[in-house]
């Protein structure tokens, strides 16, 4: 059986820059993959890597720690020093004596090592599993732990490439800004975390067959995305609104649940009225593959959310243009 | 002396890993949960006719794990917010009590009369959310659970004392611990980070003037206990009908017209879920 995962779980080729003079360790780490998965670049030199990591970063680095100009920690260093590159995946290959004393991890900023003589077996899932670890660590919302934008526009992208009709739902809350105001941001978070919950599980519940599309992400503050099948979009908002409007009471103070929402006064002094807190759902239809790129679908989606605004309370609005 | 009591037995409450429930409940839940086409509406209606059950759904939705603490007091929207997986852990964690004592199932079946009853007074009172009274009145006894798990040997004291004196259970927890279960409630409600409403409901239920926040559920729940025990659906744990208080129901904005409504509404309800095994 061959022991490669197949064909590939990324998405895409994985570019690894390998630093080491050791040529053999090149040779073993090339046939463990299948052709196109993975991409490796190897430099003998730290210094001769350097400039490409700054301008071109890889999705890995594996840096030998004896290398003639530095060490592979010093290099892992130098790169993770910067905010930028911080989340380039290193991997250190050490020998056994490196072993002797331990290693200071808060010094060196490393998130996995391998070492001589190298298994291949191990070698390979090291660095898939730290491939992915990465990834997955990349793009977490740091609130609601969902997927950020660029797995939003990558798994967008991704479906309109293949042509695949699918229902891209864009949630943002109304007045949502009154309550942040008045309660405060940890108060504001309890709601965005509400939610994240809430349309997680309204999708799962909608879509119970795990083979069938579906997605949530978290594209930032009260906005939210999820993807469904074109069939499924209709009753995800309307669950969504019906569960959302329900609970979102529970997060008002006792006197501004009875009064319906937030009495305040603007910038100019005059006195303002916020209803409770709704959302509002514009749904983007890649039916038959009308889509070009990810980004048309933001476009779309940000006209139709004005007409969703329009409505006082929650609600969605579904794109009727056909292609 | 007293003082030194109440930290013991609140430690000994507090530590209250795991509570039983009855097999019936569970069963179906259980059943509801695996079937694929089952709905969120089926199994939090099923659930809501268990105390312990919900006091473990609204424990979890509110703990500071899912970041909004004490905001969550219906079952539904808990459901909603927990999603599938987390309630099947929440049924797996659940045992069943083996030998189903008498005095168990009729407090049972009191906590879902005090519940519908609670439900039917919000509604005829003219409140939004009567699901949330609803709640409360299911888990009013809540501390009767925890204190027959947690202190036994109490239970039986306080039993052998409402027996052989014929005085309420509530009295009889007085006389024996000091203090009744409406003190356990207080202490878990905070404990557990249920939401204001049903704590203050909770721990004021007999003595619903001093609700400082959420006076009409509270007086909700007072009520309806009165009722239920009226009705004698379920038990308590004694044979006594509570005092009523006055105010309560003016709290409610009741007049006895009303209260005679909702006692005939009550009493068919009652006939449709006494259907219902304990």
């Amino acid at each position: 059986m061959d022991a490669r995962v197949s064909p590939c779980y990324f998405n895409h080729p994985q570019r690894i820059f390998l630093v080491t003079v050791d040529s053999e360790l090149l040779r073993l780490l090339e046939q463990l993959w299948w052709p196109g998965c993975m991409e490796f670049v190897h430099f003998s030199r730290a210094t001769d890597a350097l400039e490409m990591l700054f301008e071109n970063p890889p999705d890995l680095l594996l840096a030998d720690q004896r290398l003639p100009d530095m060490t592979g920690a010093q290099l892992a260093n130098l790169v993770k020093a910067e905010n930028v590159y911080r989340q380039l995946p290193v991997i250190l290959c050490l020998d056994h004596e490196d072993m002797e004393y331990p290693w200071d991890w808060n010094e060196v900023e490393v998130d996995d090592f391998l070492f001589r003589p190298f298994m291949a077996a191990e070698a390979r899932d090291r660095i898939n599993l730290t491939l992915l670890r990465a990834l997955r660590a990349l793009d977490a919302n740091p609130l609601s732990k969902l997927p950020g934008n660029t797995s939003i526009i990558q798994r967008t992208q991704d479906l309109v490439e293949r042509k695949e009709a699918f229902a891209l739902g864009y949630v943002d809350l109304d007045h949502f800004k009154s309550f942040n105001d008045k309660y405060g941001f940890s108060r504001g978070d309890e709601v965005l975390m509400m939610t994240a919950r809430l349309i997680v599980n309204t999708v799962r519940d909608v879509v119970r067959d795990k083979r069938e599309l579906s997605f949530v992400g978290h594209v930032g503050g009260d906005d939210f995305v999820f993807i469904v099948a074109e069939k499924r979009a209709e009753e995800v908002c309307r669950r969504i609104i019906a569960a959302f409007d329900g609970i979102v009471r529970g997060f008002y103070d006792q006197a501004d649940r009875k009064e319906g929402g937030i009495r305040s006064t603007d910038r100019k002094g005059n006195a303002c009225y916020f209803p409770f807190m709704a959302v509002s759902i514009a749904v983007v239809l890649n039916h038959g593959g009308k889509l070009k790129h990810a980004g048309e679908a933001a476009t779309i989606a940000a006209g139709l959310k004005k007409k969703a605004k329009e409505n006082p309370g929650s609600s969605y609005v579904i794109d009727q243009r056909r292609a | 002396m007293q003082e030194d009591l109440q930290t013991l037995v609140k430690g000994q409450v507090l530590a209250v890993k795991d509570l039983p429930t009855l097999p019936g409940v569970l069963d179906e839940v259980t059943k509801l949960v695996q079937d694929p086409d089952s709905s969120t509406e089926q199994i939090s209606k099923a659930i809501s006719r268990d105390q312990v059950l919900s006091a473990k759904v609204l424990k979890m939705v509110n703990s500071p794990v899912y970041g909004f603490p004490g905001r969550i007091s219906s079952i539904q929207h808990a459901l909603v917010l927990l999603g599938f997986n987390v309630i099947r852990g929440i049924i797996i964690s659940t045992s069943v009590f083996d030998i189903m004592q008498a005095a168990m199932k009729g407090l049972w079946q009191h906590s879902l009369g005090c519940a519908t009853a609670c439900g039917i007074v919000a509604r005829r009172a003219g409140y939004e959310e009567p699901e949330e009274f609803a709640v409360a009145g299911l888990l009013h006894d809540l501390g009767k659970v925890v204190a027959a798990v947690q202190l036994p040997e109490m239970l039986e004291r306080i039993s052998e004392t409402v027996r052989t004196r014929d005085i309420s259970f509530y009295q009889a927890e007085k006389e024996i611990m000091g203090f009744g279960h409406d003190r356990i409630n207080s202490w878990l409600g905070r404990h557990w980070r249920l939401p204001a409403n049903l704590r203050e409901a909770m721990a004021w239920h007999h003595k619903p003037e001093s609700a400082q926040n959420y006076p009409e559920i509270t007086a909700a729940v007072h009520v309806s206990d009165f009722l239920v025990r009226a009705f004698e659906f379920g038990n308590a744990g004694d044979d006594h009908i509570s005092y009523l208080s006055p105010k309560a129901v003016n709290t409610l904005g009741l007049r006895m017209a009303d209260l005679e409504r909702i006692m005939d509404e009550l009493a068919e309800s009652f006939l449709d879920i006494s259907e219902l095994t304990f």
